[in-house]
């Protein structure tokens, strides 16, 4: 089973990427001098939020796909795309308030990126509400498609709206030292990687589901 | 040529219809007003000024209400069994997205007109100060709006609880249209208002890409 051997080697690379990352993250890198431990956060927040984007991207490309050759492989890796992507939407939302907290001394701010990210987040909850209700039903993979296309080509819109109508901004460029540097790419990679296997792992569960609904209607 | 006239058609078609049966234009207006209503009450009219705050109230009745009427428009095709027949028919199905958007449009602007008299009427809602930029704006958003909305309706008519995901599907969508609503709507009414708004442009982008869009999508996704 080739896709079982990626999934183990997927995950024990993340496993060891993440252990290395949350190693620098505490004992590496420094602590930075004006907002204290809480930084430390930033070596996830960021990262879960590249990772979500890149994951929006391949739902959207592989629904388009889905529409397009209409077969059933495509509709399965854009379902697993958005919801892995969900779930980094999901870390950011929550690493997001937690920095905001010491940073702002609020839980939250109407600030632009992290209002995008809750609106994105609101899409996509909505996105699966429609695969909740329409389970078993033939077309609805069609629908969650156009669905999530739909969305894709709103995110950039969204972003612009919501950070015209804010006022407070994210930090437009981050000076880090080396050892903060090192830390983020490390950070990044495990998160990449802890992406990618959760997206395999997922794809496996949704085509063994389909092949099992396969089997109770044809038996 | 052939395409107009189907959007023609079905346009006249549903219009007529609507006006014979008459529930969901009653029950879409009844709810507007109902609304507003309440948001007097929520807010207390005799304290806080709703020139202030009031457009964006405005733009959330619109979007229920709006919703309530749209969310049924490929709905009853379903239930009386005619959208097989109209996908059937061989003809663009471009133009029977075409056909319903400009029915919703057409409806949504009505209804939109009666809203602000109300507010004109009720809350004291100085609509005067500017009427045609405040007449273009809500014409340009409400474009948008009824794109979106028409297209979410097909795809979510054959959908088991259809109309309960749409609004929750829909609004999310709609975020910028609503934040560029509610401050163009503010800035209408206000002296100097110009007409190459930044926010005028981001709804324009909105209109024709999420016109052009559903067009295209709806072809692929609808299905008999």
């Amino acid at each position: 089973m080739p896709l079982r051997r990626w999934s183990i080697l997927l995950w024990s690379l993340a496993l060891a990427a993440n252990a290395a990352s949350l190693y620098m993250v505490f004992s590496y890198a420094p602590v930075e001098v004006q907002m204290g431990a809480v930084q430390k956060i930033f070596y996830y927040h960021v990262p879960s939020a590249i990772v979500c984007y890149v994951l929006l991207f391949l739902a959207f490309l592989f629904s388009a796909l889905y529409l397009w050759r209409e077969e059933a492989l495509y509709d399965h890796l854009a379902h697993s795309a958005a919801e892995v992507g969900w779930v980094f939407i999901t870390l950011v939302l929550v690493t997001g308030p937690i920095w905001g907290h010491s940073a702002w001394g609020k839980w939250w701010v109407w600030e632009p990126r992290l209002t995008s990210f809750l609106i994105l987040w609101l899409t996509y909850s909505a996105y699966f509400l429609l695969r909740l209700f329409s389970r078993g039903d033939a077309r609805a993979a069609k629908i969650a498609a156009v669905v999530a296309i739909v969305a894709f080509f709103d995110v950039p819109i969204v972003h612009k709206a919501i950070s015209w109508w804010g006022s407070i901004v994210h930090p437009r460029k981050v000076v880090l030292e080396p050892a903060m540097r090192w830390t983020f790419f490390v950070g990044l990679v495990a998160v990449f990687l802890l992406a990618a296997a959760l997206y395999l792992t997922r794809f496996g569960i949704q085509r063994a589901e389909a092949a099992r609904v396969e089997r109770e209607e044809w038996p | 040529m052939r395409f107009l006239k189907v959007v023609a058609i079905v346009f006249l078609k549903d219009f007529q219809e609507e006006l014979r049966r008459k529930e969901d234009v009653a029950a879409s207006s009844l709810f507007a007003l109902l609304s507003l209503v309440l948001f007097a009450f929520a807010l207390d009219p005799t304290r806080v000024d709703l020139n202030e705050t009031g457009s964006g109230l405005l733009w959330l009745v619109v979007l229920f209400a709006g919703s309530l009427f749209m969310g049924g428009s490929f709905r009853k095709e379903t239930e009386n069994g005619t959208l097989f027949a109209l996908l059937l028919s061989p003809c663009d199905r471009g133009a029977l997205y075409v056909g319903k958007f400009l029915l919703n449009f057409v409806f949504l602007l009505a209804l939109e007109a009666l809203l602000l008299l109300f507010a004109f009427l009720l809350l004291d809602f100085r609509v005067l100060n500017g009427l045609s930029a405040l007449a273009l704006v809500w014409v340009l958003v409400t474009f948008g709006y009824a794109a979106v909305g028409t297209l979410f309706s097909a795809l979510l008519a054959q959908v088991r609880g259809g109309h309960v995901i749409f609004p929750i599907l829909l609004f999310p969508i709609l975020v910028p249209l609503v934040i560029a609503a509610a401050t163009l709507t503010e800035q209408a009414l206000s002296p100097g208002f110009s007409w190459g708004n930044q926010w005028l442009r981001l709804v324009g982008l909105f209109d024709i890409l999420f016109f052009t869009a559903s067009v295209f999508l709806f072809e692929f996704a609808v299905e008999e």
